[in-house]
This record gives C-alpha cells, sequence and structure tokens, in this order.
C-alpha cells in the first residue's frame, strides 16, 4: 500500500473513532456549533498530519491536538475568558452549611449545562474530560499541558464553582416564578 | 490523617485516582468524620450530575463527511513539503520567484479568456448579491431547480446532491456569460452564498483558483461541463464543493 492510503487507513481507524470526543470539547469550549466544527475540522487536519507523532492511546492525543486548536481560536475570538483565569492552589471542603446537595439533587438538564457553561474554560475542559470524556487525570495532564497536582485543584475548584452556580441559577429562577 | 490532609485528597478519593495505601487512609480518615463523609457525598451527586444531565455533543454527520473528503486531499502536500531537503528552500524560493514573472508577463500579455470569464461571472455573482436577487427559481430541490433551468436553456446543468457536505441547494438562476446563456446554482453553507456557473464545454480542465476584490474564484471542466464558482467562502471549502461538482459531472 502506498504511504499516503495507508496514512489514511491509520487515520480511520485510530483517530476518526474519536471525532464525537473532538467535537464534545470543541463545542464546550466553543460553545457554538459552527465555530466547533471550523475549529474540530482544522485539528483534525493537523492531527492527519502529524499522525507519525502518535504514540500510545490516540484519544488524549487527539484531544490535546483539539484543545490546542480550542485555546487558539478563544485567544483570538474570546480574549477576556481567557484573561481572567488564575490557578489558586488552595483546596476547601465543601461547606456542609450550603444547602448545595439539595440544588445539585434537583438541577434540571438546562440549569446544569447553563451552570458549566457559565465556567472559565479551564474548569470546564476539566470537568468535561473527566466527567463526559471519562479519562484519569493523567490524560488530562497531558491534555491540558499542566501537572497532575494542578488538574487535581482545577476539578476540586470547578465543582465548588459549579455547585455555587446552580444555586445562583436556582435562586434566579425562582424569584422568576 | 489531619482533616486538611483529607481535603486535597477527598476529590482524588472521589475519582479513583488513589493508590491503594492512600486509599486506605483517607477511608480510615472518613469514617470518624461523618462532615467529611456527606462532603464525600456531594462529590459523587455532582459527578453524577454531570454525567447524567450535561450535553454531549457528538460530531454532527455532515462534519464527518466533510473530514473524510478533505483529509485525503489536503495533507499530500505537506507531507512533501516536510520531506524536501533544507538546500531546495532558496531553490525554490527564487525558481518561484522566476515562475511568477514569466506567469505575470504572460498574463499581461495575453488576458485571455480565462481572465475575461473570471471578470464577467465575479460582476453577475455581485450584482446578484447586491440586488439581492439570487433566483429565479428558489428551492432547494434539485428536481424542481434542474427541469426549470432545462426548459430555458439549450442544455441541462447537472446538479450535484451535496447537502450531505454542509452545501445546501438554494435554488437557480440564469445569466449571461462569455457570450452565451449560462446556468447559475446557488448554494448555501453558513451564512455564505456559492454561485456555481455551469455550461457545456468540449474542453477538460483541472481546477484553477484565484482571488479578487476578496472574493474567491474557482474554475474546472469536467464531464463535459464548465464549472465556474465564485464566493466569499474560504478557500478550502470552495475547493471541497469543486471537488464535489467535478466527481459528481464525471460520473456517468
Amino acid at each position: 500500500m502506498d504511504p499516503v492510503s495507508e496514512r489514511k487507513r491509520r487515520f480511520e481507524q485510530l483517530v476518526l473513532p474519536h471525532l464525537d470526543a473532538a467535537f464534545n470539547l470543541a463545542r464546550w469550549l466553543t460553545r457554538n456549533d459552527h465555530d466547533a466544527q471550523d475549529v474540530v475540522q482544522e485539528a483534525m487536519l493537523r492531527a492527519f498530519r502529524f499522525l507519525d507523532g502518535l504514540r500510545g492511546e490516540a484519544k488524549p492525543w487527539l484531544l490535546a491536538i483539539v484543545r490546542n486548536s480550542c485555546f487558539t481560536w478563544l485567544q483570538v475570538n474570546r480574549p477576556a475568558e481567557l484573561a481572567a483565569f488564575d490557578d489558586r492552589t488552595e483546596l476547601h471542603l465543601v461547606d456542609e452549611s450550603t444547602p448545595e446537595a439539595f440544588v445539585v439533587r434537583q438541577c434540571d438538564r438546562r440549569m446544569l449545562n447553563e451552570a458549566l457553561a457559565a465556567l472559565s474554560a479551564q474548569f470546564r475542559e476539566a470537568l468535561i474530560l473527566r466527567e463526559l470524556e471519562d479519562l484519569s487525570y493523567k490524560e488530562i495532564a497531558h491534555i491540558t499541558d499542566v501537572p497532575i497536582g494542578t488538574v487535581m485543584s482545577r476539578l476540586a475548584r470547578g465543582r465548588r464553582l459549579l455547585a455555587e452556580s446552580l444555586r445562583a441559577i436556582s435562586n434566579a429562577s425562582q424569584v422568576h416564578e | 490523617m489531619t482533616r486538611e490532609d483529607a481535603a486535597k485528597l477527598l476529590h482524588a478519593y472521589v475519582d479513583g485516582e488513589l493508590d491503594a495505601a492512600k486509599n486506605l487512609e483517607v477511608e480510615a480518615y472518613l469514617a470518624g468524620d461523618p462532615a467529611a463523609r456527606a462532603a464525600c457525598e456531594r462529590l459523587r451527586e455532582m459527578s453524577a450530575a454531570i454525567r447524567d444531565r450535561a450535553d454531549y455533543h457528538a460530531a454532527p454527520a455532515s462534519l464527518a463527511a466533510r473530514l473524510r473528503a478533505s483529509v485525503p486531499a489536503a495533507p499530500e502536500g505537506t507531507r512533501e513539503r516536510a520531506g524536501w531537503p533544507r538546500w531546495l528552500g532558496p531553490a525554490a524560493a527564487l525558481a518561484a520567484v522566476a515562475l511568477l514573472t514569466w506567469g505575470v508577463t504572460l498574463l499581461s500579455l495575453q488576458p485571455g479568456e480565462d481572465e475575461r470569464i473570471a471578470r464577467e461571472v465575479l460582476a453577475s455573482h455581485v450584482r446578484a448579491t447586491l440586488g439581492n436577487r439570487l433566483f429565479d427559481v428558489a428551492s432547494s430541490d434539485q428536481h424542481t431547480v434542474k427541469p426549470w433551468l432545462s426548459a430555458r436553456l439549450a442544455f441541462s446543468p447537472p446538479i450535484a446532491e451535496v447537502s450531505a457536505h454542509g452545501f445546501e441547494l438554494r435554488g437557480g438562476r440564469l445569466d449571461y456569460v462569455g457570450g452565451q446563456s449560462v446556468a447559475v446554482l446557488v448554494y448555501q453553507r453558513r451564512q455564505h452564498m456559492v454561485d456555481v456557473f455551469v455550461w457545456p464545454t468540449p474542453a477538460q480542465k483541472r481546477e484553477r483558483t484565484s482571488t479578487r476584490d476578496g472574493f474567491n474564484v474557482e474554475s474546472l471542466a469536467s464531464g463535459g461541463m464548465a464549472f465556474w464558482l465564485v464566493s466569499d467562502l474560504n478557500r478550502n471549502e470552495l475547493d471541497d464543493l469543486a471537488r464535489l461538482l467535478a466527481a459528481n459531472s464525471a460520473a456517468p
């Protein structure tokens, strides 16, 4: 088989099966369908070009490329979103007195999606990769290019902020009703 | 283990990321701290809520189709370039300048048929867009557009079914280009309109692309038909459509 069709076969076998994961991540980061499609298409073409660099698992490898494309896109199109972010390291136990448990149990699909979309991109991507793609801390660290400890603290803070945001959304919708 | 230590490890514990020894330590701590156990439970609920209720955005079918269409063609050139020896860089640049000079000389000497047609189709596209009169027959159904055009022309333009690739047929119109009546098929991709001018030609021609006034113009001839595409759509996606049209027209 000639090298080009061999490469294409490898790409279709190893990389294309993860197209849904690629789109899901890009869609959550860009927050709209059109831009996610453009970003994913560009990222997939880059993945095809760099296919020789693929060692080990294809999914984290591809998602690292998609994630990079997304952040480049965010830097150009939503610079304010990235500028506001800082990685604080302290971890807290969720304060027992808050009614968050109730809010999490009661929240519906719309509220949850809204709260997730409102998080900083860095928290959002950590939660999406962990909960929707079921990736390990090590894989998430590789994809997002930070140490494992940072993944852990982003997940912790992300979950706390999500709970707070859910509570705010739930209070707001009660006021409206 | 202190409360602080446990707090640091709680997320990793819930996520099943601790090694066996640390796991036992956390469990031992939790046994004696009901508040921490409750916090742990809430984390599990949060995790379950995201898994069950957050939207999972699967890739649209059109994206997969678009990728399959564009992947084999796009990277071949880049592969070759990556394999070039380094000294070829300057040599290639020199050769390119030489070629360019030669090409420009040729072009300026001979505006040529293609140049004239490119100007005409571009003018038609701009007129139609400005006047907001893109089609004489508005329909996304090729079985409506094709007979309408065939009835008014001396030929029947091939119409490719390309909606699976993200190009929606919006309609067709008639125009006059290069001294003859031609069919114009109007496709839409996102907010971009693409005019495809079609007429019979005996020639067989490879794709040629140019950019003028911010529009991309692409021409090819295949299966006895000349196709001229004009749009403000980016070059890659316009290329995709050109390839699809050529494939459709070349098919028996």
